[in-house]
């Protein structure tokens, strides 16, 4: 049974005459578990698509069944709900707030959960040196250089245990070799914890360590494979 | 999220930026000030009224008439009961009580001092012994003394030693008081006597209960006048003080004066009322202009933190969170800026009140800080619900793209 099901899925940007389509009759299905990659031209759409699928976007056409709950009939509280239970978010530029420290932006997610303070404080240092930031939790973000920072982000996408990552060009601001850092904490992530990753990128040598790829073009689904290697 | 947190979170923000903080909540503070200082000084005017003058704590006023002899021999007895009863009868629908007026600071007498009358003595009166005065020959009074009349009397150093030279001499001697003949037992350092009113400075002190037994229970020189409700205290005792001059028991041996020792400060209370509402109404202006300010800073920090509000909803929060967020920063600054003008206000009310007249002390109540507390509230709340509003709607694609 597919954690995601998107069914018939339509988007437009703007109004009347100058309405744009972006997404056309998408239908994808996500297993639990999977390490999937969705590439396609800048413009193509695969970040709005990344957006509905990980709750940020709640203004589309079409069903959307997350572990058979039609969730596109859900309110804008109800979204805040399920982006703060099921899903972690990293960003391309890392969306860390700048003048609160390391561990504060780790805990955020816990904090709407509603957990203490100190309790998230604890589960924070732990997270931070599972992603090899053990001991930074007091500095400020700008402290730290890129790399550093998107495993901040990614510590802050984990600590909550959500059913899955969604992750925007996690590497697209990080140069070749920590970009290959990133990619295998989010490698490890997915083989020891099972976490469900689903990332946006341009990039063929993150792509291909996937196992699966879904290619857009101009908002349609062109291509979806298995990719062997793994 | 919890509430310590959504304040945890407030502060933090706030703290980011302590220079534009601290000059938002300027307008506040001012506003703040202004009101509590001219209410604490009003309240400090009504309370002076109340406490020393011409209000029982119910509302009643009361004044006093008092009666001086032409001739500080006379034998006339002043107020009787005659004269009560009279003003009772005639004045009762405005009097609700007339009655001798025992004083018993500095009360005037011409006490028998051995065999030698001094005139214009004072003679204070005590319920209990006091430790208040320093004895410098014999003893206090004692409590059972006191309680049981014994005919003692204390004797100040002045006035022992004018008499009988030495202090030690005076201890002993008999002092006669109307009908009552007293023996000094002790004689007292007086005070310095800078106020009339220290009643540790009068030429002897005696007990209160055995003084006003006898004929100076139902006669005297003095009257308090006990008024209703709503009575105009100072008009109807200038009327019944011309009643007295023409049908009083002793209206052909002395004259009557008629205290209303309240006309004086109920003028500085009417100014201060009227300043109250001038003040109020500016302070209102600066409330008014130092929301706009906060309103226009808190817009500014929505449009600055616009990355940090997309960030805390991907992450989870309700737009309800976002909003409870900013406004209870608005919140936090406006009530830091009224508290912080409460206490300048309270402080400058004090100053000022040192250069009052009639002794007036600021006086600050807890309605005073609850009105501080509650505007400066209500301040944030209403100049900050539309910045956190548009906050908690901002659209979180647009954000994160």
């Amino acid at each position: 049974m597919a954690m995601i099901r998107l069914e018939h899925v339509n988007k437009y940007y703007g109004q009347g005459a100058t309405r744009f389509h972006v997404l056309h009759d998408i239908n994808l299905q996500v297993a639990a578990g999977e390490l999937m990659a969705i590439i396609g031209e800048s413009g193509s759409g695969k970040s709005t698509l990344i957006n509905i699928i990980g709750f940020l976007d709640d203004d589309f056409e079409g069903n959307y069944f997350y572990n058979d709950q039609a969730i596109h009939d859900y309110t804008r509280a109800d979204f805040a709900k399920l982006r703060n239970q099921h899903v972690g978010f990293v960003f391309q530029n890392f969306k860390l707030i700048r003048d609160i420290s390391i561990a504060e932006n780790v805990i955020l997610p816990l904090l709407y959960a509603g957990v203490g303070r100190r309790q998230a404080k604890k589960t924070a240092a732990r997270v931070l040196s599972r992603v090899g930031l053990g001991g930074y939790d007091d500095k400020l973000p700008t402290e730290l250089s890129g790399g550093q920072q998107q495993r901040v982000s990614i510590a802050r996408a984990i600590i909550a245990n959500p059913d899955f990552l969604i992750a925007d060009e996690p590497t697209g601001a990080l140069d070749t070799k920590t970009s290959q850092e990133i990619m295998d904490l989010f490698k490890q992530l997915n083989q020891t914890q099972h976490t469900t990753i689903i990332m946006v990128t341009h990039d063929p040598r993150v792509a291909e360590q996937c196992e699966r790829v879904v290619k857009i073009i101009d908002g349609r689904i062109v291509d979806d494979r298995k990719v062997g290697a793994n | 999220m919890r509430n310590a947190e959504l304040l945890r979170s407030a502060l933090q923000s706030l703290r980011a930026n302590p220079k534009r903080s601290f000059l938002t909540t300027i307008g506040i503070t001012i506003g703040i000030a202004a009101v509590i200082t001219i209410l604490a000084l009003g309240n400090g005017v009504k309370k002076r009224l109340s406490d020393e003058f011409n209000t029982t704590q119910n509302g009643e006023q009361y004044t006093y008439l008092y009666f001086t002899p032409n001739d500080s021999q006379s034998a006339a007895s002043g107020f009787t009961e005659t004269d009560l009863n009279a003003i009772e009868e005639r004045f009762g629908a405005k009097v609700k009580k007339a009655a001798i007026s025992h004083e018993t600071n500095n009360a005037s007498v011409s006490p028998l001092v051995g065999n030698e009358r001094v005139n214009n003595a004072t003679i204070s009166l005590l319920k209990r012994p006091t430790s208040k005065i320093s004895i410098i020959a014999g003893r206090n009074l004692t409590t059972n003394e006191l309680l049981t009349e014994e005919p003692v009397i204390l004797m100040k150093e002045s006035l022992a030693k004018k008499q009988y030279q030495t202090v030690q001499n005076a201890v002993g001697t008999s002092v006669s008081i109307g009908d009552h003949d007293y023996r000094v037992v002790g004689v007292y350092r007086s005070q310095a006597n800078t106020y009339n009113d220290n009643k540790y400075g009068a030429d002897l002190i005696g007990g209160t209960k055995l003084f006003y037994s006898g004929t100076t229970a139902t006669t005297g020189y003095g009257i308090k006048l006990t008024f209703y409700q709503g009575a105009n205290a100072g008009k109807v005792t200038k009327k019944i003080k011309k009643y007295m001059e023409k049908k009083g028991t002793s209206a052909h041996d002395g004259t009557y004066m008629a205290v209303d020792a309240g006309a004086e400060l109920t003028k500085v209370n009417n100014m201060i009322t009227g300043l109250t509402a001038f003040i109020s109404a500016i302070a209102g202006i600066s409330l008014f202009i130092a929301g706009i300010g906060v309103m226009n800073m808190m817009y500014i920090s929505v449009s600055e933190r616009t990355q940090e509000i997309g960030i805390r909803l991907a992450v989870g929060a309700a737009p309800q969170n976002v909003m409870a967020q900013f406004l209870l920063e608005a919140i936090v600054l406006t009530v830091g800026g009224g508290l912080l003008g409460f206490v300048i206000g309270w402080l400058l009310a004090g100053i000022i009140s040192n250069f009052m007249p009639y002794h007036i002390h600021a006086v600050i109540t807890l309605n005073s800080f609850l009105l501080a507390f509650g505007v400066s509230a209500s301040v944030g709340i209403i100049f900050g619900i539309l910045p956190a509003k548009q906050a908690a709607n901002k659209n979180l694609i647009e954000i994160l793209r």
